[in-house]
């Protein structure tokens, strides 16, 4: 454990007509993998119209809408590594 | 700069796309499935004096590929009078810079040759009546339900009855309009092929849901 201040919870909203699911496992894995009992939670939303959304604690780190796209993990591993750190 | 023969030639078959497929090959078989042709729009095309070549920009990640494809796929197997080649947008840049949507890379595109290899239009992503349907059945579930709040708001904010009961409204509203949205692609299509060979000057046409 890494002396969690707050529970930092990760929401990944993807699109599921699109075919995301692949997209949406291997971040999950990686978080998984990397932060195991650190993260609170990792909710994944079923949504429409082209979403990849990932959400660490308040901040919207990815959205395809605003960046294109699917997020690089290790954007994603820094907002949590930033909010587990009480960074944010 | 123009796309040459020999460039076009380099790409898929639809048959090969399936196959090159890494995802969805299920989903957009499925899609293909449910397409339904008139024998007034078949016979439009099967009528054609001479087989067009038609390039084809997407991949196997995008929900308009994996349901507008389909609709020129079958188009095409049911006339035999286009001959497709498809392209991975991101494998070729080339292609999908010549083709950009304004400032978006949007997919697919589909890019129609006479038989002297001449561009007569291309079509990019969907109807745009497409698009208003969907924007305006949008405004609709969320004018309906106060709760559902701002459609502009994130999804993954809403209380989690609200968000699944946004889900099913969505859902709801978006039912009945595939086989619409089909009759869209292929009504588009057959105009642009239609207008573009009679083009006296071989002006290319732009149809789909260009960015202005």
């Amino acid at each position: 454990m890494r002396g969690v201040s707050k529970p930092v919870k990760v929401k990944i909203t993807y699109c599921a007509e699109c075919g995301y699911e692949p997209a949406t496992l291997e971040l999950t894995e990686n978080l998984m993998k990397e932060f195991q009992h650190d993260l609170s939670a990792i909710e994944i939303i079923p949504w429409f119209q082209g979403a990849f959304d990932v959400r660490v604690g308040d901040e919207l780190v990815h959205s395809m809408y605003r960046d294109g796209g699917f997020p690089e993990y290790k954007t994603v591993a820094e907002a949590v590594r930033a909010q587990l750190a009480g960074e944010d | 700069m123009a796309v040459t023969r020999e460039r076009f030639n380099q790409g898929m078959t639809y048959d090969e796309f399936k196959g090159w497929m890494t995802r969805n090959r299920d989903r957009l078989e499925g899609y293909e499935g449910n397409v339904e042709i008139s024998p007034e729009d078949l016979a439009a095309f099967k009528d054609l004096s001479h087989p067009l070549d038609v390039l084809v920009i997407g991949s196997d990640w995008c929900y308009d590929v994996l349901t507008n494809l389909p609709v020129l796929g079958r188009l095409a197997q049911e006339s035999g009078k286009l001959n497709l080649r498809v392209f991975d947008r991101d494998e070729n840049p080339d292609l999908r810079d010549q083709y950009m949507n304004g400032p978006y890379q949007s997919i697919p595109v589909f890019v129609f040759f006479d038989e002297n290899f001449n561009e007569i239009g291309h079509w990019i992503e969907r109807p745009k009546s497409v698009t208003n349907l969907r924007a305006e059945k949008r405004r609709e579930v969320f004018t309906t339900t106060p709760a559902f709040g701002s459609p502009d708001a994130p999804v993954d904010q809403l209380p989690e009855a609200t968000r699944a009961d946004l889900q099913r409204a969505t859902s709801a509203s978006r039912e009945g309009t595939v086989p619409w949205a089909n009759q869209e692609v292929i009504r588009e299509l057959r105009e642009l092929v239609d207008r573009g060979l009679k083009e006296q000057e071989r002006r290319p046409l732009v149809a789909g849901n260009v960015q202005s």
